[in-house]
């Protein structure tokens, strides 16, 4: 496990760290992808980026409004540079509406872009879940397999890389959908289709999960739906394609 | 794919899915201590214990504090963001008196040393002193501050490495006295 890297003087901790490079990388994959579809791959870029300020204001923006009295005390820390006052749930929605706008604001096709997007964003899955798994955050249940890491003493399922293992092969799914020429979207809805499969089945191996309802995994519940709702798109555009005088996979 | 075969998918994922959520459901009553887990300075673990000798000459045990959460911060005299989150322990320490036990392991340093800065400060929280850095060792503690907050059975559930202000201190307890 290592939690912190000490290069030199430095201790950099390891989970935020790869987030950050995570995070660049989708950026730059998805931008990249967009120029092959002859999309402006700076717009991809600058709508991930103001999402990103957008998270990060609105998360301490949620921060402050849950935990007022103890910033009306403190004023300055409304602006100061602890990591760990971010709500990022809030953050994150915001983020996501502030990055909708932008496309939406300067007209890019939705499907290309989103096309663009999943393969990014698997690829960040996949370095966000290695710098998980070094770092020991979201460990997995105990377990007797030869495969098991040991973490304090307990041996236990590797989770993190499972999680790894299902973007990577979901990420593969979609570059064959994009090499394909298949209909725009569908590599987005294959995606979406991978990471709820991964999701659904990864989440009972870990030794914590948010619940819901009385015990329900609430990742596994959301991958649950991301799972219907991919199947469901998909089923939709296919049957559209079949339909006489529907559109084909030229529409892209 | 025929419509009947895309249905006969999305049918299967309803079925199976839902199936596979009830299966993984986390059982009713379990969190409380884990079973059979070793103590570990990680988060779900019970903490290791600390025993060691307060800047006040009485013994500070942690198994003894058993039933009250706990907030066990690393510091050192010598660590600007340490000396920075002080007073908010301190409030802390005042406001949730007899509740919540606060106490700053200090870590390495003269005993002297830490009892005249204490007194400068003005803290009447638990200093235990880790002279020789063998709780900080034990506690895998790679930087200051930082700080375990633990429940009432004992169980780590949340660490915080770097300095706490108010609100993520007011955060942090959420998880150990609801």
């Amino acid at each position: 496990m290592l939690p912190i890297l000490q290069i030199g003087p430095l201790a950099l901790p390891t989970y935020p760290l790869a987030l950050l490079i995570a995070f660049w990388t989708a950026l730059e994959i998805s931008s990249r992808i967009a120029r092959r579809s002859r999309l402006d791959g700076d717009h991809l870029y600058n709508a991930g980026l103001y999402g990103a300020l957008a998270l990060i204001v609105a998360g301490r923006g949620a921060h402050v409004v849950a935990f007022w009295p103890a910033y009306r005390v403190q004023p300055g820390e409304i602006i100061g540079l602890n990591t760990q006052a971010f709500l990022w749930g809030p953050g994150a929605i915001i983020g996501a509406c502030v990055a909708a706008w932008y496309i939406y604001r300067h007209k890019l096709p939705w499907a290309q872009v989103l096309d663009a997007a999943a393969a990014g964003a698997l690829v960040g899955l996949i370095i966000a879940e290695l710098g998980a798994f070094l770092a020991g955050n979201g460990i997995g249940a105990a377990a007797e397999l030869p495969w098991a890491v040991e973490l304090w003493g307990v041996r236990r399922h590797p989770v993190q890389l499972y999680a790894a293992l299902g973007a990577a092969l979901t990420l593969a799914a979609t570059l064959w959908a994009a090499r394909r020429g298949l209909r725009g979207g569908t590599a987005a809805w294959i995606g979406l289709l991978g990471w709820g499969v991964t999701t659904w089945l990864v989440e009972p191996f870990r030794a914590e999960s948010a619940t819901i309802l009385g015990g329900l995994r609430t990742a596994q519940v959301i991958g649950w739906a991301a799972v219907i709702g991919a199947l469901w798109a998909l089923r939709t555009r296919a049957q559209r394609a079949q339909t006489p005088g529907g559109s084909s996979s030229r529409n892209r | 794919m025929s419509r009947m075969v895309w249905s006969l998918l999305l049918g299967l994922a309803v079925v199976l899915g839902a199936a596979g959520i009830w299966a993984g459901r986390v059982p009713q009553g379990s969190a409380g201590p884990p079973n059979g887990l070793p103590p570990a300075p990680a988060i779900g673990h019970p903490a290791p214990e600390v025993s060691l000798t307060t800047t006040a000459g009485e013994t500070f045990a942690l198994s003894a504090l058993r039933g009250k959460p706990v907030v066990l911060n690393f510091w050192a005299t010598w660590c600007p963001p340490c000396r920075a989150e002080l007073p908010e322990l301190q409030a802390a320490h005042e406001r949730y008196a007899g509740e919540v036990i606060i106490a700053g392991v200090n870590q390495a340093e003269p005993p002297a040393s830490v009892i005249a800065f204490a007194g400068q400060v003005g803290l009447s929280f638990p200093l235990p002193l880790d002279v020789r850095g063998d709780v900080s060792r034990q506690y895998a503690v790679r930087s200051l501050p930082t700080t375990f907050f633990i429940d009432r059975d004992g169980i780590i559930r949340r660490i915080q490495i770097g300095p706490v202000t108010e609100a993520t201190l007011a955060q942090a307890l959420q998880v150990i006295f609801p």
